[in-house]
């Protein structure tokens, strides 16, 4: 359980600091997505060792369902009640791309599954473009439902304070998750997966079965946030923005730089990476790009196993063992 | 125990056994020889199910599983010590092994087969502490052995155990195999190393481009001409 406590306090650092400091809260929430994403990632990357070049597709789903669900529910009377059904469509949606998905392409292994799953994110976005699927490359705009859902001042209220709220629990959640897996059969079972996954199979593990979960649960959360952290909070969708590569490559440095498979990992990355991209542009606005690449190949140089899984070695033996997970 | 009949694998569309039947009695050590290419890794995976049969059958215990995917087999008593020993290098001698009691029917013995592998393999409890990789290959092919031994099984199959070792240590090897029959383990070995493995074995097997040339007791392959001249090369 020390491990969690490390977490919590983590988390409720970040959350007074954005609470109480004027002018935090945005910085936070910044952050605050980066770890969330990071932690659902964690889940996939980090306990099965499989790279998912298409993971920001996920979130794209995520945030589609909630786009949705305002916009087709706003004139049933539902009110807020619209808010969960979006976030549970959101759900849906990102669980049943994963299992298609997961189906085909967890059959492959390591490069060959990432390079599938590069496909999967472009496909789907120019799907949704040609065939002018829900609203084809304009988008859905879901400002004018919400305000009608909610009236103007709610509205405005969960754009820049629910949004990021949810986006903060479902981190939480998500990290909890990775908590309860890694000490609970699956976890022994993506571990072996994870170091060797045909030395798993003669150990009578069903390696499909757990790959698929964890894809499946890591999905999830990706779909959360996408519902949370995009629409909610830009109270837009356009495909042009939902389905960047570029998210994924970020999620995948933030879990490497933290420290794949480890509790505390994505919370470390998610705020390093974070404040790295947040003060580098304002410190050298225009070069931090230029900056931020190469220190990061120089953390993960320094650290392979991530910052967390770089300390969890050093007190390893020490009173300190425990609290870094 | 195990019954093998027709069985027919590859990879792809390059068919690899062409009809392959092997049969092995309950307490019993058997062989299969061949030379590089014969099909032998081939078989063992695919009585495993690693590599899904395209014809044939494999029964065990009277049942047929030739289709049941590997965690099945290992939850109804079969287990697999894979070529290149595939340990977690990272982790420690008994992590290695309770990782390797995966399975319910595992589980249940964790402690009993623990005491059992430490009998057998005193080597691995002074060592239990000792990350897997910082090991010599003969204690690392111990440790694949032990945790195979792990997971409660009835019959082994064992690809290559003496895969570069040196001599010395392919004899310990070899004598540890036989004392897991002697323990009432079923053993299916696969080697090229065709003296030390013929020498513990109750029965061989010759396989040659994924068909079954010769078969019999040991007496009797060791004593064929054919085998004299392919495989002893005496």
């Amino acid at each position: 359980m020390r491990g969690v406590h490390t977490l919590l306090i983590i988390y409720a650092i970040l959350l007074i600091v954005g609470l109480t400091v004027p002018g935090m809260w945005q910085p936070v929430a910044f952050l605050m997505f980066y770890v969330a994403l990071g932690q659902a990632f964690n889940i996939f990357l980090g306990l099965t060792g499989y790279v998912d070049f298409g993971y920001v597709a996920f979130l794209a789903l995520g945030s589609y369902g909630m786009a949705i669900a305002m916009d087709s529910l706003y004139q049933t009377g539902l009110g807020a009640a619209i808010l969960p059904i979006g976030l549970l469509l959101a759900a849906l949606m990102s669980i049943m791309l994963s299992l298609a998905v997961g189906a085909v392409a967890l059959r492959l292994r390591g490069a060959y599954f990432a390079i599938a799953t590069i496909g999967v994110n472009e496909g789907f976005r120019y799907l949704i473009e040609g065939a002018r699927l829900w609203g084809g490359s304009e988008g859905i705009i879901i400002t004018g439902a919400m305000r009608k859902i909610f009236g103007r001042e709610m509205a405005n209220f969960i754009s820049t304070m629910v949004a990021d709220v949810l986006v903060f629990g479902i981190g939480l959640l998500a990290a909890l998750t990775t908590y309860v897996i890694i000490h609970k059969r699956m976890g022994y079972a993506l571990m072996a997966i994870r170091e060797d996954e045909d030395a798993a199979r003669v150990m009578g593990i069903n390696v499909t079965k757990y790959k698929i979960m964890a894809f499946i649960t890591s999905a999830f959360f990706a779909g959360l946030i996408g519902a949370s952290a995009w629409t909610l909070k830009m109270t837009y969708v356009f495909p042009s923005d939902v389905f960047l590569i570029t998210y994924t490559v970020e999620a995948i440095v933030i879990v490497m730089l933290g420290g794949a498979g480890t509790l505390l990992g994505p919370v470390v990355g998610g705020i390093t990476y974070g404040l790295l991209k947040y003060y580098l542009s304002v410190i050298l606005p225009g070069f931090q790009l230029l900056i931020l690449a190469p220190l990061l190949v120089a953390i993960v140089v320094a650290f392979p196993e991530g910052i967390v899984g770089y300390l969890k070695e050093r007190v390893r033996g020490t009173r300190f063992e425990g609290y870094i997970l | 125990m195990l019954k093998v009949t027709g069985l027919e694998s590859g990879y792809g569309t390059m068919q690899v056994l062409w009809g392959v039947d092997v049969e092995v009695e309950k307490g019993t050590i058997t062989t299969i020889l061949g030379p590089n290419g014969a099909g032998k890794t081939t078989l063992l995976k695919s009585i495993m199910g690693i590599v899904s049969p395209w014809k044939g059958k494999v029964e065990f215990n009277g049942e047929d599983v030739t289709y049941l995917p590997p965690h099945r087999k290992v939850e109804k008593g079969m287990t697999l010590v894979l070529e290149g020993r595939h340990l977690f290098p990272y982790m420690s001698v008994e992590e290695n092994l309770r990782l390797g009691a995966y399975t319910k029917r595992a589980e249940e013995k964790i402690e009993e087969s623990l005491e059992l592998v430490y009998q057998l393999f005193p080597v691995l409890e002074e060592r239990a502490k000792q990350k897997v990789g910082t090991m010599s290959g003969g204690e690392q092919q111990m440790v694949a052995i032990a945790r195979a031994i792990m997971a409660s099984p009835e019959i082994v199959l064992m690809d290559e155990p003496s895969q570069g070792l040196a001599p010395k240590i392919v004899a310990e090897v070899f004598d540890t195999i036989l004392k897991l029959k002697e323990e009432g383990l079923t053993i299916l070995l696969v080697e090229q190393n065709v003296y030390a493995s013929l020498e513990i074995s109750d029965y061989g097997y010759v396989l040659h481009e994924g068909m079954v040339a010769l078969k019999g007791t040991v007496d009797e392959i060791i004593e064929s001409e054919e085998v004299r001249k392919a495989y002893v090369g005496v």
